[in-house]
């Protein structure tokens, strides 16, 4: 079951088209796997367009918009078939996980890995807004770590746990500065991922790992 | 409510904000994708293509673009207009979400440089949710949502509570009040961005 959801204000952006791509596509992901989201999602984008398109507004006398309308009625119309969902598959240290509609144009990433981590870089080019898909094997755990800026996982196959609970696939987690955890997987997972920092390693001998953290980032 | 009779003078009127013409511009919206009837397309471009110059020039602040939404939008309504289902909501929704699509992939190519055209992956067309939900009233959103709520001022945390958690229509809500139809649409739009700005503080 999926217990953690992205805000309403969140859902309210995203529907007007307003986040990010990279926070798009975890909203997006996350209303694929719940219905519940999806359906308060629907009924804001309802909302956005009466107010967009209920405002009183006549053609003007300045625009003519004539031209425009003869081409647009003069292109052929083709039929359109039902378009339909193609699965995209990948295959990560020999694991084969279904990619979401919104992920499905990056199945073909370059993954890198270090340790029992792998990691395919999303080429979204939003500066210092980075989203990646991170797998991270069985057994593993990162340890404790904080974000200087926050970060959001969007669980897309298997589970983790850390201080606060258990997470499953759909749960949709952002986590900021203050948040300090450790997560553990005991079976392995595959996370969608977007931080703006990289993590940020706390306690004593893990501080060696803060290349990690820029790996993870 | 208009009879298929009357959709032929409609255009004699004095369009009337406070008259709903949804079944009507569905109504057009389906003769496109079934005849590509054009006399349709024109009732439907005649009240459109102004509100999405509207829109394009907040999002753009650029006569050209605006006017390249317009041409986009209508040109995708007219060749996509098949995947209309008057099931799934109404007509100015599904062309709100062609222009919001298209205005998404502009506007990231305008800020970022990337023409990866990802509207369509993240907002499909032809699956916009029925609008059916089953309300859930301990769920986290919802509370989120009225602890947000508590924060507005009475009158725009009146018209938000309406709108989104009693799923009243703008005019419904107009009439409870008894007060203009613009009058609820601006204490929407003054609450909803209070919410959004709370968000951004949060996220900070
Ligand atoms: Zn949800």
């Amino acid at each position: 079951m999926i217990k953690h959801h992205p805000e309403s204000t969140m859902i309210q952006a995203f529907t007007a088209g307003e986040l990010p791509a990279s926070l798009s596509i975890a909203v997006s992901i996350h209303l694929e796997l719940c219905p519940h989201c999806k359906a308060i999602a629907a009924k804001m984008t309802q909302a956005l367009a009466d107010e967009e398109f209920n405002e009183e507004l006549e053609l003007s006398s300045n625009d003519d918009f004539s031209a425009m309308m003869a081409n647009i009625t003069a292109e052929p119309v083709i039929p359109q078939p039902e378009p339909k969902n193609v699965a995209s598959e990948i295959e990560v240290e020999e694991k084969t996980y279904t990619l979401p509609r919104a992920l499905s144009r990056f199945a073909d990433s370059k993954w890198s890995g270090l340790g029992n981590i792998q990691r395919a870089r999303l080429p979204l080019e939003e500066g210092e807004v980075h989203a990646s898909l991170l797998q991270i094997g069985e057994d593993s755990a990162i340890p404790h770590h904080t974000h200087k800026g926050y970060e959001l996982t969007l669980l897309l196959d298997g589970y983790f746990e850390d201080e606060s609970g258990r997470y499953e696939k759909g749960d949709f987690i952002i986590l900021n500065g203050e948040h300090q955890h450790s997560p553990y997987t005991a079976e392995g997972c595959l996370c969608y991922t977007v931080s703006n920092a990289p993590l940020h390693f706390t306690s004593g001998v893990s501080k060696l790992l803060n290349p990690i953290g820029r790996f993870l980032y | 409510m208009y009879q298929t009779s009357q959709l032929a003078d409609a255009n004699i009127k004095k369009p009337d904000p406070n008259l709903d013409i949804q079944p009507e511009l569905n109504q057009y919206l389906l003769a496109v994708a079934s005849d590509q009837d054009k006399a349709a397309f024109a009732k439907l471009f005649a009240f459109f293509a102004p509100k999405i110059k509207a829109f394009g020039l907040k999002q753009f602040r650029q006569e050209a673009l605006a006017m390249d939404l317009v041409q986009e939008t209508m040109s995708l309504v007219w060749r996509k207009a098949q995947l209309y289902s008057p099931e799934k909501g109404k007509a100015s929704t599904w062309i709100f979400t062609i222009m919001r699509n298209y205005s998404f992939d502009m506007l990231r190519k305008i800020q970022h440089n990337k023409e990866d055209n990802l509207s369509d992956d993240l907002w499909p067309l032809y699956e916009e949710a029925e609008p059916e939900s089953d309300h859930d009233d301990d769920h986290l959103m919802r509370a989120q949502l009225i602890q947000g709520l508590e924060t507005l001022p009475p009158k725009q945390k009146e018209v938000v509570e309406a709108i989104y958690l009693k799923e009243m229509t703008h005019q419904e809500l107009a009439e409870h009040l008894k007060v203009p139809l613009g009058t609820i649409k601006s204490r929407l739009r003054l609450g909803l961005e209070k919410l959004k700005e709370q968000m951004e503080q949060h996220n900070d």
